[in-house]
């Protein structure tokens, strides 16, 4: 009997985890190049839930991991001359102090040495290295294949760099993922730089606000569950105890 | 539940951005004021399950390992120095810069301030200066006996006198722009400071290349558009209200957690 309530539990507690991605997701619809993420569960094939004489197919529910939507988010002109987004696949690559990372947010700026950084000053890592602007040299114009140019001459190259396998990509806020495998990211040719537009974030709030209602009610249906099968064996104990 | 804190994240981020908007909105008649917008960035994540051997297809959509997000915090605020519409005064002193370029302003603390708004005037020892009374860099004096002033594209100050045919010339305006004009620190009054994100000035005459020209008798309206404001402001509510309704929801939530019978 508590077989019900214990399986009825641990898609709850799935379930919990479900309405944290899409708190998350909803968090982040106005961030730039935030990809939206939707929470995965699995049977647990653990053969636990499971009585002596009970069905022998009766099993968990666990959490099985995230889905990440790397698909393009719109892109918004906002006119600023180190403001990058990338239309199609791949990724700006950061500087950090704890290594490279990579991200699609590409509302750099130029630090005081001329540096093109990120906001919070980790510079931009190009097809060869750091880009460096001249500050008297005017004004800067990134083509559509990255090439930065001022004043007529190349200055570097803005990289996009692409990934064959994309999971191995791991979020660590500030809307930077860091790559956990060995394998490291190709310079895309496909994929397009464009100058004074931002990517919004592609979370789509009518998807979110739908699934939380799911998340809400799926939950709901389990608390009446694990209270129904509480209320059984309530009973049973009430009748079989009852001297006839 | 995290859901609560990271949907509290979303409410303060969105309040954040209606206050930008609402400041935009206030602004919609500042001569030379340039909007702003709010950037957000996603906070730490909490890494329950670490990516393992999944197997992925080779499209958009990939599994991960289980990464719980924690929310989202304003990343900076943002302007955008696009160029306002040009609205003419027929005020001789007003000045409109189309194209790049800033007025220099010599602040009372003896530092260079720059400034889009052009509505100039002359004080009382003919010195060319702005609403507040900061004198325009390099200093332009217009004669006492002065009874016509013209300020060319190029921003060439010629004065006519009532004694002399011919006009004078009683100075240029020299503009100055910036590598990275969103970089600028703004301080009030219209008036925005050169820092390490901008870069330095560069000085040149308006109308050579990489400077707007100055048109006399204009002044630049703010780049305020009141209905993307009015729009962004829906969206903005809206979205406070989707991440209130995740509070809600969560509370729902515990709720019926909380209801269960044993």
């Amino acid at each position: 009997m508590d077989n019900t309530m214990y399986v009825a539990l641990s898609r709850q507690m799935t379930l919990r985890r479900e309405l944290d991605v899409i708190a998350n997701n909803i968090s982040n619809s106005d961030t730039t190049g935030f990809k939206v993420e939707t929470a995965m569960v699995r049977t647990d094939e653990s053969d636990r839930a499971k009585m002596v004489d009970g069905p022998k197919s009766l099993k968990f529910v666990i959490d099985d991991g995230v889905l990440r939507d790397f698909s393009q988010g719109a892109l918004n002109k906002t006119g600023g001359t180190f403001d990058l987004a990338i239309e199609g696949q791949g990724f700006f690559k950061i500087q950090t102090g704890a290594g490279e990372r990579f991200t699609r947010d590409g509302r750099f700026t130029l630090g005081a040495d001329g540096r093109l950084t990120t906001q919070g000053g980790d510079p931009v890592l190009g097809e060869s290295g750091e880009i460096v602007v001249d500050p008297e040299q005017g004004a800067v114009t990134i083509a559509a294949d990255g090439v930065v140019s001022q004043n007529g001459e190349q200055i570097g190259k803005i990289g996009v760099f692409a990934f064959d396998d994309l999971s191995s990509l791991s979020k660590d806020g500030d809307n930077l993922l860091r790559n956990t495998s060995n394998i490291q990211p190709q310079v895309s040719t496909a994929a397009r730089v464009r100058q004074g537009m931002l990517e919004s974030s592609n979370v789509n709030s009518i998807d979110q606000i739908t699934r939380m209602i799911e998340v809400s009610r799926a939950y709901e249906s389990l608390a009446r569950t694990i209270e129904g099968s509480s209320e059984l064996s309530r009973r049973s104990v009430e009748r079989l105890g009852r001297v006839a | 539940m995290q859901a609560l804190r990271t949907a509290a994240t979303g409410m303060s981020a969105q309040q954040l951005n209606v206050e930008v908007i609402s400041n935009n909105i206030a602004n919609m008649n500042t001569v030379g004021f340039k909007r702003q917008r709010a950037e957000f960035q996603d906070l730490l994540y909490q890494t329950v399950e670490l990516a393992g051997a999944q197997s992925s297809d080779q499209g958009t959509v990939v599994p991960t390992g289980v990464q719980i997000g924690g929310g989202v915090k304003a990343g900076s605020t943002y302007r955008i120095t696009t160029q306002g519409i040009v609205t003419p005064t027929d005020n001789r002193y007003d000045l409109a810069i189309e194209g790049r370029g800033f007025f220099q302003v010599l602040t009372p603390s003896g530092e260079t301030a720059y400034t889009r708004a052009g509505n100039l005037s002359v004080n009382d020892q003919g010195q060319l200066v702005t609403d507040d009374g900061y004198q325009i860099q390099p200093a332009i004096t217009i004669p006492q006996d002065a009874v016509d002033v013209s300020i060319s594209k190029a921003g060439q100050v010629q004065v006519v006198k009532a004694d002399a045919a011919a006009p004078e010339v009683a100075g240029t305006i020299e503009l100055a722009t910036f590598v990275n004009e969103a970089g600028l620190e703004a301080v009030g009054d219209n008036l925005f400071m050169e820092s390490g994100a901008s870069g330095p000035a560069t000085t040149g005459t308006p109308g050579s290349v990489g400077f707007g020209q100055i048109l006399q008798g204009y002044v630049e309206a703010s780049n305020v558009d009141a209905v993307s404001e009015i729009t962004a402001l829906i969206v903005a509510q809206r979205a406070y209200e989707m991440n209130s309704k995740v509070i809600s929801t969560a509370d729902e939530m515990l709720q019926a957690a909380n209801q269960v019978k044993a």
